[in-house]
């Protein structure tokens, strides 16, 4: 199960962050959000002299805490999406999966005429397909 | 799913968002028009990069980023690539398109009809006119191009030259 999502700008200013749990554990979420960021600066920094996932924007496990996994994702224009799951046995292919459908929601939702960009993304559009993708990823590990 | 919008559509939009500006909106203030228009382009570019930039790598200098908007960026909007691109290695690119589609249709009028151009007025003056009134329309694109290198992290200048219609070269430069 996708606990949370996050849509971080370039100059990692936040501009989606949402949690998906009934406990009252945002803010620890959030926190971890902050933390991986460190982490994706470091993937790219540092990249992994290794062909095929030089410069992919999946950036894959970013690191595992004891209860969660937590995934990055990298744009082209330097928007990061992070995902943390609770789900200990996650196959790659259902993220990079998960990832491609964000995207798409997050390129519909900012080339929306009234978006500004830069700015946090307050679309209810958005907020419903996020909310559907990360539904269909939990059904889909399942089966 | 792709949804597609007729070519001739886009040619009015186009023609008719320029001749909005340029003689209604700020008639007194062509630069304030101009960069009006190239602020709508700015943000069009912007918008289009991060939809066409989905599915691949990341681009790891400046050169590859302006080789996508020479070749795919460039197919998806007029259907053709860049003919030609020359870069001086030091922060400055050319691109060059020898038949740039949205000025295929413009066309000079010799004969000072109009009622804006004084009968005494030479022929070089009506072309310089057209000229003037070309230029406008090219503050568009020059906008996307910019919202699009600058989305993908390159913040830059363009300006366009139009010596041989309908060719038309687009210069980048490269703030650092």
């Amino acid at each position: 199960m996708i606990v949370c999502v996050a849509v971080v700008g370039h100059q990692n200013n936040p501009l989606y962050l949402q949690s998906f749990t009934e406990a009252d554990d945002a803010l620890k979420l959030h926190h971890i959000v902050h933390c991986s960021l460190d982490v994706i600066d470091e993937r790219v920094n540092n990249p992994k002299k290794t062909g095929p996932t030089l410069n992919e924007t999946f950036l894959g496990l970013l690191y595992p805490t004891e209860n969660y996994k937590v995934y990055g994702y990298l744009t082209n224009t330097k928007v990061k999406f992070i995902m943390v799951t609770t789900d200990l046995d996650v196959r790659d292919v259902d993220v990079r999966n998960f990832f491609r459908r964000f995207h798409s929601a997050y390129v519909d939702a900012v080339s929306n005429p009234f978006h500004v960009p830069g700015k946090k993304i307050t679309s209810n559009t958005f907020a419903q397909s996020v909310r559907a993708i990360v539904k269909s990823f939990g059904s889909s590990t399942a089966v | 799913m792709g949804r597609e919008v007729a070519e001739s559509c886009v040619d009015s939009v186009v023609i008719e968002m320029v001749s909005a500006y340029c003689s209604r909106l700020y008639s007194t203030h062509p630069e304030i028009a101009a960069r009006r228009i190239e602020a709508i382009g700015f943000q069009v570019g912007h918008q289009l990069s991060e939809r066409y930039t989905m599915e691949r790598p990341r681009f790891s200098d400046h050169l590859e980023a302006i080789k996508f908007i020479c070749k795919d960026f460039w197919s998806e909007l007029f259907k053709k690539q860049v003919d030609n691109l020359k870069t001086n290695h030091r922060g400055t690119f050319v691109l060059q398109d020898n038949r740039f589609r949205w000025l295929t249709r413009v066309s000079y009028d010799p004969t000072p009809a109009n009622s804006d151009v004084s009968p005494a007025s030479d022929p070089s003056q009506v072309v310089d006119k057209a000229a003037q009134a070309t230029s406008m329309h090219l503050y568009f694109p020059c906008g996307i191009i910019r919202g699009a290198l600058t989305n993908l992290g390159i913040p830059c200048a363009v300006s366009a030259d139009i010596s041989n219609l309908p060719a038309c070269s687009f210069v980048v430069r490269i703030k650092v």
